[in-house]
């Protein structure tokens, strides 16, 4: 998440080549409680590389495939290169492949499938990916 | 009734199941096919303790609002809560005749209360609450056993990987990277990883050794050889 994690809003950056989940994910965003979220899209890697070098985007949720076969072992370093940090999920419309469990190796947080998204679901993920883990006497000596 | 090939909880899904997001899915799923929409999973603590759903080791879904003014914590006073406490059987409540100040914030009509025990001997409780009919006592030991199941997954992916000694290849590169004063957004651009994972890492490691911060952290590992 972005270091600034006391900030009212968060941004989520959905990258999804169909754009009828950009609006399903927008409608479950609207549905929550939580108001300060803002969602932005797009639908390629490339955009999405572009997208989160210039900053500000705090969760990543990822398509697994994306045109024109790229599934997250391909997509998911490309953000890590462009030098995100945050979280980034994968969402699928089916994550039963075994290929699934390697996720972590590729710099993916979690995986959901698309049908499992609701308001529960995404409070749980933004509460979860901006705790913070460790105490202040961890805090980094620096500023 | 078992449905094992059907049920998503009890499926591949419960082996490929590798951190917290995974198991928030399966405790949901698990609920979600007995027609309970919360569930709340927590370590039972001292006598006069919450049930506190903010402790790193808890899952749930039930909204912030409804636990205790959103401090995270179903009173000890709770029946459900001193349910778990007393028993080691699972049994379920009709919310509307019930105390419990959980379930008549959420307005559900019926709750399940299963205690669980790690098997380092650690207790656990599910709570399970939506508006579905109460359960018979064979549907509630069918209930009790899937719960079982999922957590002993938890149990195994999860909950008992503090108690392994040693630190694993990962966590000795991020150790390495400390030393050497990288921070965690650094590690994390090196690793191409996320700062929440490595922070996750370094989380870990801290309990693993019994220390309390980094510089700890980096001169425990240098005096015992972990790193050079």
């Amino acid at each position: 998440m972005n270091a600034d994690s006391e900030k009212s809003e968060l941004v989520v950056l959905l990258v999804d080549d169909d754009p009828v989940e950009h609006t399903i994910l927008k409608r479950k965003l609207a549905s929550m409680d939580r108001a300060s979220i803002r969602l932005e899209y797009v639908s390629n890697i490339s955009a999405a590389v572009d997208r989160v070098k210039r900053a500000g985007i705090d969760l990543v949720f990822l398509d697994n495939r994306l045109a024109p076969n790229n599934d997250f072992r391909e997509t998911a370093p490309q953000l890590r290169h462009a030098g995100f940090v945050g979280p980034i999920g994968i969402i699928s419309s089916d994550i039963s492949g075994a290929y699934f469990r390697e996720f972590p190796e590729y710099g993916v947080d979690f995986r959901i499938g698309k049908d499992e998204i609701d308001g529960a679901a995404i409070s749980f993920i933004l509460s979860e990916y901006t705790r913070d883990q460790l105490s202040e006497t961890c805090a980094e000596d620096f500023l | 009734m078992l449905k094992p090939e059907a049920a998503f909880h009890l499926g591949p899904e419960l082996e490929r199941a590798l951190n917290r997001m995974d198991f928030f899915r399966l405790f949901k799923a698990l609920a979600g096919s007995h027609d309970y929409q919360y569930f709340a999973l927590a370590e039972v603590l001292g006598e006069e303790d919450a049930f506190d759903l903010h402790l790193p080791y808890s899952l749930h879904n039930i909204p912030d609002v409804w636990i205790d003014g959103g401090r995270g914590g179903i009173e000890h006073k709770d029946p459900m809560v001193e349910h778990l406490r007393g028993s080691t059987v699972a049994c379920s409540m009709d919310a509307q005749d019930s105390s419990s100040a959980l379930c008549r914030s959420g307005r559900v009509n019926s709750a399940v209360v299963i205690p669980l025990q790690t098997a380092a001997g650690k207790r656990f409780g599910l709570l399970m609450l939506g508006n579905a009919q109460r359960p018979r006592h064979d549907q509630l030991a069918v209930i009790a056993h899937d719960a079982a199941v999922v957590f002993q997954r938890y149990f195994e992916a999860i909950l008992s990987l503090d108690s392994i000694s040693g630190l694993n290849d990962r966590e000795i590169q991020i150790v390495r990277w400390t030393s050497e004063g990288k921070t965690s957004v650094e590690i994390a651009i090196i690793l191409g990883l996320s700062e929440h994972t490595v922070n996750s890492y370094i989380a870990a490691i801290l309990r693993k050794l019994h220390v309390v911060n980094r510089a700890q952290m980096v001169a425990f590992a240098l005096r015992s050889g972990l790193i050079n």
